[in-house]
C-alpha cells in the first residue's frame, strides 16, 4: 500500500489515503455547482484507507441537495477537504495538495440525473473506507 | 445596448449567503496563480476596478484567512468555504473575482493565462492595467 499525505493550507485538517496504486485511480472533476466553485478532483478507492484528522469546532459539515453527505470544509482557511458518510469517503485532491495526481486530466462527472438511491449506492461502492479522527 | 458594452455579471458562493456583481464586457482577461492559496481551488481570477465589483450580499458572512506575515487576506463564505472574490496584494486598487462563482459565463470570452503568484512582487506590473480605472 502506497501512503499518501495532505493537508488543508493552514494545516488544521489533515488527510491519509492508502492505496494501492495512484496511478490506476480515476481522478474525477464533479460538475455540480459546489465542486466547480471549490475546483475540486476526487479521487478514491474502495479497497484502500481514508484517515481524516480534523478538529470538530473548527470543521464545517456542509450539507446541501439530497443532504446525503457532510462536505467536510475547514473554518480556518476554507479548503473543502473531503466529503463523508456511512463509513465512506471521498479526497480532494488538489486541497489536500497530493502531488501525485497533480498533473492528472481530470474526467469531469455529471450526476445531476441519479436518484437518491443511485446516488448512495454509487458512493457506496466506488467511495474509499474512512477513519475520522476527531478531536473536540 | 450594443454588444460590446460592459454589462454587470452575478455571481456568488454555493450557499447563497455570499453574493457580487462584477462590471465586464465580453471579452475577459483571467489568470491561474500557483501561489499555495490558490493552488488548493484552482480560483480563475478576473481583476477589475474598484468601480467595477460590488457585494450585494453577506459580506458580513466572510471569514478571512491570513498566514505568515499576514499581509494577504483571503476571504471565503463562513458556510460553504467558497472563496468568490478579494483584494488581491497585485492590485490593491481592484477586486479578484473568481471566474467559478459567476452565475453564467454564456457569451463571454474568458482566456485564462497562467500566473506566477509564487513570485507576485516581480510580475505585478503586468496585471496593473486591469483594475486601473478607465480614464
Amino acid at each position: 500500500m502506497t501512503r499518501l499525505a495532505g493537508a488543508c493550507h493552514c494545516g488544521a485538517f489533515t488527510a491519509a489515503f492508502e492505496t494501492t496504486d495512484p496511478a490506476a485511480l480515476q481522478v474525477r472533476a464533479c460538475q455540480c455547482g459546489f465542486c466547480r466553485r471549490h475546483g475540486a478532483r476526487t479521487v478514491s478507492d474502495p479497497a484502500g484507507r481514508l484517515t481524516l484528522a480534523f478538529a470538530e469546532g473548527a470543521t464545517r459539515r456542509y450539507r446541501f441537495g439530497r443532504r446525503s453527505a457532510d462536505f467536510l470544509i475547514c473554518q480556518g482557511c476554507g479548503d473543502y477537504m473531503a466529503s463523508v458518510m456511512e463509513g465512506v469517503a471521498v479526497l480532494n485532491v488538489v486541497a489536500a495538495d497530493i502531488g501525485v495526481f497533480a498533473d492528472r486530466a481530470p474526467e469531469p462527472m455529471v450526476y445531476d440525473s441519479e436518484t437518491p438511491e443511485e446516488k448512495r449506492a454509487r458512493r457506496l461502492a466506488r467511495w474509499t473506507p474512512v477513519t475520522l479522527e476527531v478531536r473536540p | 445596448m450594443s454588444a460590446a458594452e460592459p454589462a454587470w455579471r452575478a455571481g456568488g458562493c454555493h450557499c447563497g449567503g455570499v453574493r457580487f456583481e462584477v462590471l465586464t464586457g465580453e471579452t475577459v482577461e483571467a489568470q491561474t496563480c500557483n501561489c499555495s492559496v490558490c493552488a488548493k481551488t484552482g480560483f480563475i481570477h478576473v481583476i477589475v476596478p474598484e468601480s467595477r465589483f460590488r457585494v450585494t450580499r453577506g459580506a458580513e458572512r466572510l471569514t478571512t484567512y491570513t498566514f505568515n506575515t499576514h499581509t494577504a487576506r483571503h476571504t471565503f463564505c463562513s458556510t460553504c468555504g467558497v472563496k468568490a472574490f478579494y483584494r488581491p496584494r497585485s492590485n490593491p486598487d481592484g477586486w479578484s473575482i473568481n471566474a467559478r462563482c459567476l452565475d453564467d459565463t454564456e457569451g463571454l470570452s474568458i482566456t485564462v493565462e497562467p500566473f506566477d503568484g509564487r513570485n507576485w512582487e516581480l510580475h505585478a506590473d503586468t496585471l496593473a492595467h486591469l483594475s486601473r480605472e478607465a480614464s
